[in-house]
């Protein structure tokens, strides 16, 4: 190359990331991936692909993964829109792809801002996943949870936990958690004990980190109980309610902490002498 | 009989030196480049799937680069012969055309050998620098995948004695897609229940089913491929490849080359 094309590719050059910065600056380093898909079906994808599903089925499950996390943390309304037919597709491709239809199923179940908050759809990606691979007790395990969880119906858990128990290799309390359900038609502990499942089936990541605060929103709700149960006992010993709840501690009622799981302080309700975790706390979820 | 085999083993030896000096195996730098930034990127990214997503890009790359390397260098092993007249010296020599024909096909057959060999160590290696199980059990997808190669090295071949490189190209690849999609015809019935049942079992028997030869996500789930399966699919392929191959040394030696 001679000495005036090879200067001027060494003044043009260092344009490009002059102007990646600019772009970032103006638009934004890390921005949500556009909510467009030009496919729609996995069988189309499939018929492109002979021969390469497998990486294809990757391809998407990645680009799931990256989707629910673009819109996750940048999406200012957070609609996930793409993630039911980005999970189909990844499923048509490789229907054996189990980590596709656990994961996407708390992705799409948990309540925004966390998920899509569409539960019925998670259901139905696991119900998918069951049908697709009948032996993975997990599966159904998770269907199971998420009936509970996600849709409060305690009778189509305990009998889906009771079809999984049945898989060859599945876990021995899965029975006695579904006779729980049944008995007692779902408590608090029955979801401890899921969501613990949950926390000790994943490995480091979203799902294990999900797992972990819906945990420690578990231990919050319980506090909050017992302090609600010192603001009844307050109300027997002084004949009125706390004005707030550091009267409990003053009162020799409450020895722990008044704040939930994320330090937020509880919210105290006077009138009504109910205990709750305030909305502006990570640990709050709708009812 | 010896005499033609060690002329045609010259052939595939000169066939393999000058597919090396063409940097054929040049694409082994990008399958070694692929390979590093997966092992490095997808603990991150896939949740839990590295080692099957490390396994599917590694296997389709070797699929991917073995079809595009039979392709275009299977066409251009005779017709470019023909095209710098460099045949007519050769064929003048002691050397039968049946001896040139097979000696270019084992020698392409010995380079996509080679390719795959160092793509399966280079596999390997990654798995294992991922703190992952070299898997032995790959070789059962590589396998029948170099048969599958050698099938599409046959027909370039065929397809190169009786037309142009680049048409031979052109069909080439269509018979591998065709042969990928084999399941379509088998079912097409399904779709359209007025096609008579003895057409697409014609089409579907004329069409090699390029599907017998991927076991990819089968291994890369971890599964074994049965011996047996592998016997048959190794029968299917040396069928289809002697038919191929015989078709090709057919036209090959009635082709007039005045």
């Amino acid at each position: 190359m001679s000495r005036a094309p090879a200067l001027l590719l060494l003044l043009i050059a260092p344009l490009v990331p002059l102007s990646q910065q600019r772009i970032d600056r103006l638009a934004g380093a890390f921005r949500p991936q556009e909510e467009v898909l030009y496919l729609w079906s996995g069988e189309h994808v499939k018929r492109l692909v002979p021969g390469f599903e497998s990486l294809a089925a990757d391809i998407y499950w990645l680009r799931t993964v990256q989707y629910f996390g673009g819109q996750r943390r940048f999406a200012s309304d957070k609609r996930f829109e793409l993630l039911r037919p980005l999970i189909d597709i990844t499923t048509a491709l490789d229907p054996r792809l189990e980590v596709a239809y656990r994961y996407g199923a708390i992705f799409l179940s948990e309540p925004p801002p966390l998920g899509a908050g569409r539960p019925e759809e998670g259901v139905l990606v696991l119900e998918k996943g069951v049908a697709a691979l009948p032996d993975a007790w997990r599966l159904r395990q998770d269907l199971g949870f998420f009936h509970y969880l996600f849709l409060n119906d305690a009778q189509t858990a305990s009998r889906i936990l009771l079809e999984a128990a049945e898989v060859e290799g599945a876990a021995f309390w899965l029975r006695t958690l579904a006779a729980d359900l049944l008995a007692k038609g779902g408590d608090r502990e029955a979801s401890r004990r899921m969501w613990r499942q949950m926390f000790e089936q994943a490995e480091e990541g979203i799902i294990r980190d999900n797992a972990r605060s819906r945990l420690l929103i578990l231990d919050s709700l319980d506090t909050a109980d017992a302090l609600a149960r010192s603001v009844l006992e307050f109300e027997r010993r002084h004949g009125r309610r706390p004005a707030r709840l550091e009267e409990l501690a003053a009162a020799g009622l409450w020895r722990g902490s008044l704040v939930d799981a994320a330090n937020v302080p509880f919210g105290y309700d006077a009138t009504r002498g109910r205990v709750l975790i305030q909305e502006t706390s990570p640990m709050w979820r709708p009812e | 009989m010896g005499r033609g085999l060690s002329r045609a083993l010259a052939v595939a030896a000169n066939t393999f030196r000058e597919t090396v000096r063409e940097r054929v195996l040049y694409n082994l730098v990008f399958f070694a480049i692929l390979m590093t930034l997966a092992g490095l990127l997808l603990g991150q990214l896939s949740i839990r799937q590295d080692e099957k997503i490390l396994k599917d890009i590694g296997l389709a790359a070797m699929d991917l680069f073995g079809v595009l390397i039979a392709v275009f260098i299977g066409t251009g092993l005779v017709s470019k012969e023909i095209e710098r007249r460099s045949l007519y010296p050769l064929l003048a020599k002691p050397l039968s055309r049946s001896e040139f024909f097979l000696g270019k096909f084992a020698g392409l057959g010995f380079t996509l050998l080679v390719n795959l060999s160092v793509m399966l160590l280079g596999l390997l290696l990654t798995l294992g620098a991922t703190g992952r199980r070299p898997d032995v059990g790959l070789l059962t997808a590589v396998y029948p995948l170099f048969l599958g190669l050698l099938l599409v090295v046959a027909f370039a071949m065929l397809f190169s004695t009786l037309t142009s490189s680049t048409l031979a190209a052109v069909l080439t690849v269509g018979v591998v897609v065709v042969g990928r999609f084999a399941d379509v015809i088998r079912g097409m019935r399904e779709v359209l229940p007025g096609v008579p049942q003895q057409l697409t079992k014609a089409l579907f028997a004329v069409v090699p089913n390029f599907a017998n030869f991927d076991f990819k996500s089968q291994v890369a789930y971890g599964e074994a491929v049965s011996a047996g399966i592998l016997a048959w699919v190794t029968l299917y392929a040396a069928a289809w490849t002697l038919i191929v191959l015989g078709l090709g040394l057919a036209s090959f030696r009635s082709r007039d080359f005045q």
